[in-house]
């Protein structure tokens, strides 16, 4: 039942904002829910509700006039919502904030909220003016929404995973046929190694040795590739470091210093077994034809990134070459010649003043490659 | 070269084993046993009684070096050395192992590193200088420079 005063507060209403005011009517007419609540009576309670707002709350006039405004909160109501429209009621301010409100009944719905407060010309603030709009569809919609873009995120991070775990999958696997093709190699050098022990001639121990040292360097480029995180790129200054120092050391002289100078160059996986060629056939020529009778002195290794090159320089401080040397086309000249042309590599032998020095400038990519850059 | 050492070869690779085998022969040294997994090994270290085990990291049957090196360091009196081409796989402190020599190696760097583990197994310090290619354990080189002071 509907208080007797109600009305009576609807006509002070009418009173203050002036008789015959159409728009009062118009507040009471209206689908849009709309109250009016007095801060100057105790508790802040509801002086005014329009009809919509009874129907959108399901209660009676005479059941919310003379109440605060908090019974339509209830267990899923955010508390940070409403302490923010607290806080606009205590500084005067107005406020749009959805808020989850519940009917009578107890079915919740999403109020869009609009509090705003009204002031007399003294600057009083008379009533605080409140509209509400049940927004639960939009609100559904918008959860549903997110529902869907989370399983949406969680799908993307699924096969995220997936990828990666696959990706590992085919590291793993390309990094296990490196070990083995290092340890065919090192098993075809384990046969020349033996095989050459048994041959006398000394220009036939020389070549067998030569084929050695090159099925070894072919070994240590397998082993950098399955040690290397990166199964396409393959790092020439790291690779150098490994194959100068195991040529220095089995060269069989403690009087040769190796002085390296490297910077880190990657190359494309594919171009890393003429490259590791290349540069056992400079380093190896050095070692043997640099430093007779036990000759002490220093062998320096450097790797370069130059632009889209990269320079291998070979210096030794050695006897130096004779003319008839560097013109000699041995098997290893040719070699060097034929991996340079693979390469697109040019090559430059000089006097070094004393020993020898090789400059090699190589692309970083393949030629016509997509990964040119 | 002076009375030839008695060596234990552990190396799972056949071929490789008998290239070491070639070259400890020839450089005068004397291989009393040869195995290919960690059991071997360990079986055949009171009946071949070697003075010196080299030992590769990765072994048949998926064993590791590494239980030869505990086994020889518990029975205690025998030297033993790695050879291995991931010497960043040992240990700092190598297990009891005297060594690493780093593979591949030729003739000349064995050769080097067979004399230094001949000085640690006949007349320790050794004399020379420790090869290229080889790494000797910490506490090892604690005691040598013990030995020469």
């Amino acid at each position: 039942m509907e208080q007797p005063d109600a009305w009576h507060q609807t006509d002070r209403l009418d009173a203050e904002q002036g008789k015959g005011d159409p728009f009062a009517a118009a507040v009471r007419a209206t689908r849009m829910a709309m109250i009016i609540t007095n801060p100057r009576l105790h508790d802040n309670p509801i002086v005014f509700a329009n009809d919509a707002f009874l129907r959108m709350s399901g209660y009676d006039r005479s059941e919310v006039l003379g109440r605060n405004c908090r019974f339509l909160q209830g267990e899923h109501t955010d508390r940070g919502s409403v302490a923010l429209i607290r806080e606009a009621v205590e500084a005067r301010t107005d406020i749009a904030i959805d808020v989850l409100n519940y009917q009578k009944d107890g079915t919740p719905f999403w109020n869009a909220l609009y509090l705003s407060p009204v002031v007399n010309e003294a600057g009083e603030v008379l009533f605080f003016f409140a509209s509400q709009l049940d927004v639960t569809d939009r609100i559904d919609a918008h959860l549903r929404v997110q529902q869907e873009k989370d399983h949406f995120e969680a799908e993307v991070a699924r096969r995220t995973r997936d990828l990666t775990e696959a990706l590992a999958t085919q590291t793993m696997l390309v990094h296990e046929v490196d070990h083995r093709v290092k340890n065919n190699l090192q098993m075809i050098a384990a046969l020349l190694s033996m095989q050459t022990r048994a041959i006398t001639d000394p220009a036939a121990r020389t070549a067998m040795e030569a084929m050695l040292t090159r099925v070894e360097a072919l070994g240590t480029v397998h082993r950098r590739l399955y040690q290397s995180n990166n199964v396409e790129r393959f790092d020439v200054a790291e690779f150098a470091r490994d194959l100068a120092t195991d040529l220095v050391r089995g060269s069989g002289t403690d009087r040769i210093r190796l002085h390296l100078d490297l910077e880190a160059v990657e190359i494309p996986v594919s171009k890393a077994p003429p490259v590791a060629l290349m540069m056992n056939e400079l380093i190896t020529n050095a070692l043997k034809h640099a430093f007779p009778d036990d000759r002490a002195g220093r062998l320096s290794v450097t790797v370069a990134p130059d632009d889209t090159y990269f320079t291998i320089r070979i210096a030794d401080d050695g006897v130096g070459m004779p003319v008839q040397v560097m013109e000699h086309r041995s098997f290893g000249k040719r070699l060097i010649g034929t991996l340079c042309r693979q390469l697109s590599a040019s090559i430059a032998w000089q006097a070094n003043d004393p020993g020898t020095v090789v400059n090699v400038r190589l692309p970083r990519e393949m030629a016509g490659s997509l990964e040119a850059s | 070269m002076s009375e030839p050492l008695r060596i234990l070869v552990v190396e799972d690779e056949a071929l490789i084993l008998m290239q070491i085998e070639m070259m400890l022969e020839e450089a005068g040294h004397r291989v009393v046993g040869t195995a290919v997994t960690a059991r071997e090994a360990i079986a055949l270290i009171p009946e071949t009684r070697p003075e010196l085990v080299l030992i590769d990291l990765r072994l048949g049957d998926g064993s590791s070096g590494i239980d030869v090196a505990h086994a020889v360091r518990d029975l205690g009196g025998i030297t033993a050395a790695f050879m291995t081409a991931n010497a960043r796989a040992i240990p700092e402190d190598m297990e009891g192992a005297t060594a690493v020599i780093a593979k591949p190696f030729s003739d000349t760097v064995l050769g080097a590193s067979l004399a230094y583990l001949k000085d640690c197994v006949r007349r320790p310090p050794p004399g020379a200088e420790v090869p290229s290619g080889m790494r000797v354990a910490p506490n090892w080189l604690a005691s040598f420079a013990e030995m020469r002071a």
